[in-house]
């Protein structure tokens, strides 16, 4: 049934449906992520992005389409195949009277080709708390723990459903480390996230899903030009008023002290603006030049506010 | 797979206080107090004449340790892992299902059969009560068939229980009645017979009468009593099979 997957592809899903009641859940997405890729989905509440990631661990069933992943498909995976596969599921939490190492060697049993516990723990930064009790460690440490048991039984593959929500600055930087070194070793990474600098820090592509299919889709730098043009922005020097300044190809808008020119000739325009500030002897405070962030760029294709917690 | 399921199933109820203390506190507890309050007093023995008490409800006591252990206990521990997620988590593993029923059925067994040293060991030295030593293979057997059935009965029984917050007063709910009519808190002579009559085709009673005859011989084994609760433990399992489920409810 399934055409055959180049082995360059980990994950290929085309034209997947899932529907509860009425309702199209996800609804004809088509998606490939190539061996290696650190692929970082991205979209709001309810836009289907636990469902499609619990159809490719094979939790979910899907109503129409066709889904492989490793070359399997997930509907009909076997032990063989979990075995190539490490997961971090959104909520599940450990044994809490076991502790850190005992979790670990139990998970380690499941899995016929292991890495040392030991090794894991340090990957995942959790040394000091190896002999630590689950229910013992913080918020951010039961999620390392949980990435330290999805990585026990060695994966090709990892699976990362919101994997730092909740964590606090700090925790969130150490988590990114250690998902940046397992880029190193070649894993591939499918990850789900509500953060834009998360996908930004760590995704070699990004998917924007949007009423169960992708809607944007490429690395951040090409999602960011699709959004197309620059902002020059700077501090309106006192007693200048948006009209004193000299035309420019981009329009402006001011925002408080601030003034934002979006333009696709930055080159044009900075020559313009600054020719004529320093004709002036103005100087033009926090001058610079920006892209739009990642987040600009989701908050205009995701979907509106509206469609948040829907 | 299985060594190092069951390794960690005993560490995590081992570790739980509450799950001790209402697992094997319990049951001993209510031995010492019921000795002490009733132990002195005669009824009917199988084998006519009289016997004391205590003859009766260290069997009585023995019955609560291993349906604590295998149906209350594995109620909890079933739908507390389910509802963390601890279950759904293994099944993304290579492991498959039936190493975590194993698991639990195992760490189930072996809770019960210390329950029912201790009890046998209490009974003998703290009471006097002594059972007759011909009818071991038949305790064994007895406990075996108990623990297995009861174990089923409590994976049916989580599968109905909704969330963790439900699962203990659930669990006990079931059983407290069941002890009352069963002979464990009160003597079987001193029911209506109507009620005692019920009591025989529930899963209990049957137990009782099987851990009391060799404390309490009569004319012959009770192998009606050994039917009625392994067709109890199969119709747990038929259940269990049909309505278990992995993932947690809300989710």
């Amino acid at each position: 049934m399934l055409s055959p997957v180049p082995p360059s592809s980990a994950i290929s899903v085309s034209g997947l449906v899932k529907r509860y009641g009425d309702r199209a859940v996800v609804d004809g997405l088509d998606l490939e992520v190539k061996t290696g890729e650190v692929f970082a989905f991205l979209g709001r509440n309810g836009a289907g992005k636990t469902t499609t990631i619990e159809i490719l661990e094979g939790y979910r069933t899907r109503d129409a389409g066709e889904v492989s992943v490793l070359g399997v498909d997930p509907a009909h995976g076997d032990g063989a195949w979990r075995a190539r596969i490490g997961m971090v599921l959104q909520q599940s939490q450990p044994v809490g009277t076991l502790t850190v190492t005992e979790i670990l060697r139990l998970y380690a049993a499941y899995f016929p080709r292991t890495r040392p516990v030991d090794d894991v723990i340090a990957l995942v930064g959790l040394q000091e708390k190896s002999g630590e009790r689950a229910s013992r460690l913080s918020g951010g440490q039961l999620r390392r723990l949980d990435v330290a048991v999805a990585l026990v039984g060695d994966p090709e593959l990892l699976f990362l459903d919101e994997p730092t929500t909740g964590f606090d600055p700090d925790a969130r930087r150490m988590f990114w480390d250690v998902i940046s070194g397992l880029r190193e070793t070649g894993t591939t990474i499918f990850l789900t996230t509500h953060y834009m600098d998360e996908a930004e820090a760590l995704a070699d592509r990004v998917g924007i899903l949007r009423d169960g299919h992708i809607v944007a889709l490429g690395t951040a730098p090409e999602l960011q030009a699709q959004r197309g043009g620059v902002e020059i922005r700077f501090v309106l020097p006192s007693g200048v008023t948006p009209a004193d300044l000299p035309n420019l190809s981009g329009a402006g808008t001011r925002a408080g002290e601030e003034m934002r020119i979006s333009t696709t000739a930055p080159t044009a325009d900075l020559a313009v603006l600054c020719g004529w500030a320093a004709g002036k002897g103005i100087e033009l405070a926090s001058l610079s030049v920006q892209r739009p962030s990642l987040e600009d760029v989701f908050l205009a294709i995701a979907g509106n506010d509206a469609a948040v917690g829907s | 797979m299985l060594r190092a399921q069951v390794h960690a199933d005993l560490l995590a109820f081992r570790r739980a206080p509450s799950a001790l203390f209402f697992t094997v506190g319990l049951p001993v507890i209510f031995l010492v107090l019921f000795e002490a309050i009733f132990g002195d007093q005669k009824v009917p023995g199988a084998g006519g004449g009289e016997i004391s008490l205590s003859t009766l409800q260290v069997p009585g006591f023995m019955v609560m340790g291993v349906v604590s252990a295998s149906f209350v206990s594995l109620c909890i521990t079933v739908v507390n892992r389910r509802e963390a997620g601890v279950f759904k988590r293994v099944r993304g593993t290579p492991a498959p299902a039936w190493v975590l029923i194993a698991g639990q059925v195992v760490t189930t067994l072996v809770i019960a059969i210390l329950m029912v040293v201790t009890m046998l060991l209490i009974g003998r030295f703290g009471y006097d009560v002594q059972m007759n030593t011909a009818e071991i293979p038949w305790l064994v057997l007895s406990v075996l068939v108990g623990a297995i059935a009861f174990a089923c009965l409590g994976m049916a029984a989580a599968a109905f229980v909704p969330s963790l917050d439900a699962a203990a007063p659930t669990a006990n709910l079931i059983v407290l009645p069941l002890y009352f009519i069963s002979g464990v808190f009160v003597p079987v002579s001193e029911l209506p017979d109507w009620l005692a009559n019920i009591a025989m085709y529930l899963p209990i009673r049957p137990f009782v009468e099987m851990l009391a005859y060799p404390y309490n011989p009569g004319t012959s084994l009770p192998w009606s009593s050994l039917l009625v609760l392994a067709a109890w433990g199969i119709a747990g399992l038929v259940v269990a099979a049909r309505f278990f489920r992995w993932t947690p409810r809300h989710s």
